[in-house]
């Protein structure tokens, strides 16, 4: 998925740049009388319409796909309690009380299953970011004091996944991890 | 005609935005040679450069921007001087503040100072109060600045016509010059994302000297940091295409550009979308209402819209076919509007909340706002300086060295941004000191940036000698030419 929308967006750059190029090289190469772009505001408008027209569908499409509505109409298999903290997270079937916060040691989640992530922080922002067994971050959501944000995803892969902490939280940000293990 | 203390205090503003730039680009270097195992610093330092680099761009390029408008707006309008050093003088005090805050104080929390984290003490104890007062002294600066300029703007121009409202009907008797519209919506933008950020730092000295009696909401919190921090980094830009619209065609001896209906409507629907953008950084953040995180998305695409349709459709339509005279000048401001075309398409993916879930805070992050950033707002900026610098001094070869400079600042760009852009498609986290194992690209990546981050420092490093030159010559001459 990342290495489509790297394509589409070197695509749509390297389109940008040959329309500036020529538009740049018109003007080198136009006489003194150069007459420019005729009918600039019909072509104007045509422009804008279609740029509207495009981002209009790209909404539409994508909107719906927004993590908030994933698998919003059916029940979870599974709930993973998650408390981060600095440095680390804890996961649990069980509600974690954040006076005597504990996790369980390893956890092990049933693939082509609903699982929802309850996450929360005892602490700063943290991020929740699940990556695939070829590193690639496949879902995530933010982890804030006070608050519980609820993730929904279904692994269909079975392995170890990592999760990264993607929220800048202090001075060991860059080693805050965990795994999970689909069965 | 602006005054020679005019000329003096911009040729300041402009020798003084330079010299920080430089060294923050040597701050980016730094960073990018530790996650490439080149140098090994202590992550807290590495968090203490990020926060430092972040804040000081941010900084800069607002000030720059500021300093043009106020330079050029003595065209239409007199403008306060006292408000001017007024600002140059907070923005020093705040940035050594926050140099102090980091380098002695170690403080480490990032440029965003995400709530709570600077309050969960990693650094001296005075760390945080210092940072959080060097943003309150350049917001107060900024603030006496913006409230200043737009103050003078309604003194001759009644707010409906600083909004150019007139142009939305047929032959207006008054013509309000675009420069004064973009001028006047951007100002608005900014002094309502400056009042965010008082009330903001208002709710951290609450809690900070409740003793914890006092708790904010993590999510009202993340709002108003956000509302500051998107909305400034974005009205900086718009302040470079104010300048875009004075100069460009002046440059290029080209009629001035008119204001129109279409321009008055775009200027005016940007500042709406400009204000409610900023809920894009929350996306991630499922506990905040669903209607806010769709607004987010559908503002963000509108934002784009009449910039699109309005300033780069302008530029292209003013140079097409068209005998220009091209300097250096305007090269810069058209290679600036490419620049920042390009890294807006990177943005429009990433506000894409689909898109977003698994790009959020990823290198997509970064390599989106440095384009816009790098190869745009600066680009703009740099181009006001070398205009401005050339004004008053005396006829030389002013367009020496402009094709090696272009050809550095566009090979050192494009390979520095690259690296983020293919680190973002590779997962590769943002803001991460050292890059873990399963992660084999991210350091050899981080290595070509530092090495092409370098090529664009060479860039900017010859127009630091040149526009600085220049400058020093105006700040110190008794008068000028």
């Amino acid at each position: 998925m990342q290495n489509s929308i790297l394509l589409l967006f070197l695509v749509l750059a390297g389109l940008s740049a040959l329309v500036f190029s020529f538009v740049y090289f018109s003007s080198k190469k136009a006489s003194v009388e150069g007459q420019g772009l005729s009918n600039p505001l019909r072509k104007r408008f045509w422009f804008l319409l279609i740029l509207f027209v495009v981002l209009g569908i790209f909404a539409s499409v994508t909107i719906p796909k927004s993590p908030y509505f994933l698998f919003a109409d059916e029940t979870p298999a599974r709930v993973i309690h998650v408390s981060a903290m600095q440095f680390a997270f804890l996961m649990s079937d069980k509600a974690i009380d954040s006076k005597t916060p504990a996790g369980e040691s390893s956890i092990e989640l049933p693939a082509n299953q609903l699982i929802e992530f309850r996450v929360t922080s005892l602490d700063v922002n943290h991020g929740f970011a699940i990556y695939d067994q070829s590193n690639n971050l496949i879902a995530q959501t933010q982890a804030m004091p006070g608050y519980v944000n609820r993730l929904r995803w279904k692994f269909k892969e079975p392995g170890n996944y990592n999760i990264l902490c993607l929220e800048y939280c202090g001075m060991a940000h860059q080693v805050m991890r965990a795994t999970l293990t689909v069965k | 005609m602006e005054s020679i203390k005019l000329r003096k205090i911009t040729s300041l503003w402009i020798i003084t935005v330079l010299a920080l730039f430089v060294a923050n680009i040597v701050l980016g270097i730094i960073m990018r040679l530790n996650q490439g195992e080149i140098i090994h610093e202590q992550p807290a330092t590495f968090y203490a450069h990020m926060t430092t680099h972040g804040l000081t761009q941010i900084g800069i390029w607002f000030v720059a921007g500021m300093a043009g408008i106020n330079y050029l707006m003595e065209r239409y309008l007199k403008t306060s001087y006292l408000a001017n050093v007024l600002a140059m003088i907070f923005t020093v005090i705040g940035i050594l503040m926050l140099w102090i805050s980091t380098y002695i104080g170690n403080f480490h929390a990032g440029w965003t100072f995400l709530y709570p984290l600077p309050l969960k003490v990693m650094w001296a104890k005075w760390g945080t109060p210092l940072f959080l007062s060097s943003i309150l002294v350049m917001g107060i600066g900024w603030l006496i600045w913006a409230v200043s300029l737009m103050t003078q703007i309604l003194k001759k121009y009644p707010l409906p016509k600083a909004l150019a409202w007139q142009h939305f009907r047929k032959n207006p008797a008054i013509q309000t010059p675009p420069f004064i519209l973009i001028s006047m919506i951007t100002l608005i933008g900014i002094i309502a994302c400056l009042l965010g950020a008082v009330l903001l730092l208002a709710m951290y000295a609450a809690e900070y000297f409740s003793n914890g009696n006092f708790v904010n909401d993590a999510l009202l919190m993340k709002n108003l940091t956000y509302f500051f921090g998107h909305t400034i980094a974005n009205e900086m830009l718009y302040l470079g295409l104010a300048i875009i619209y004075e100069l460009f065609p002046e440059v290029g001896g080209r009629p001035k550009w008119k204001t129109t209906w279409y321009v008055a409507l775009a200027w005016n629907c940007t500042l709406v979308f400009i204000l409610t953008a900023f809920f894009h950084h929350l996306y991630m953040d499922f506990v905040q209402p669903v209607g806010f995180q769709i607004v987010g998305q559908i503002a963000s695409y509108m934002a784009s819209l009449p910039a699109a349709s309005v300033t780069i459709f302008s530029v292209w339509v003013a140079v097409y076919r068209t005998p220009i005279k091209w300097s250096l000048t305007n090269l810069l401001f058209f290679i600036g509007v490419a620049g920042w075309v390009i890294g807006g398409l990177g943005a429009v993916i990433d506000v894409t909340i689909s898109n977003n879930f698994i790009l959020h805070n990823t290198l997509w992050v970064p390599a989106h706002f440095h384009t816009y950033n790098a190869l745009g707002n600066v680009l703009f900026s740099l181009a006001f300086f070398h205009w401005f610098s050339i004004q008053f001094s005396p006829k030389s070869n002013f367009e020496k060295l402009t094709k090696l400079k272009l050809t550095l600042l566009l090979i050192g760009g494009i390979g520095f941004l690259l690296a983020f852009y293919i680190g973002g498609a590779e997962s590769i986290p943002r803001r991460y000191s050292n890059y873990p194992a399963e992660f084999p690209m991210a350091a050899p990546l981080a290595i070509a940036a530092a090495v092409f981050a370098t090529i664009y420092l060479v860039a900017i490093l010859i127009f630091f000698f040149q526009i600085s030159k220049r400058c020093l010559n105006i700040l110190f001459s008794p008068s000028s030419y």
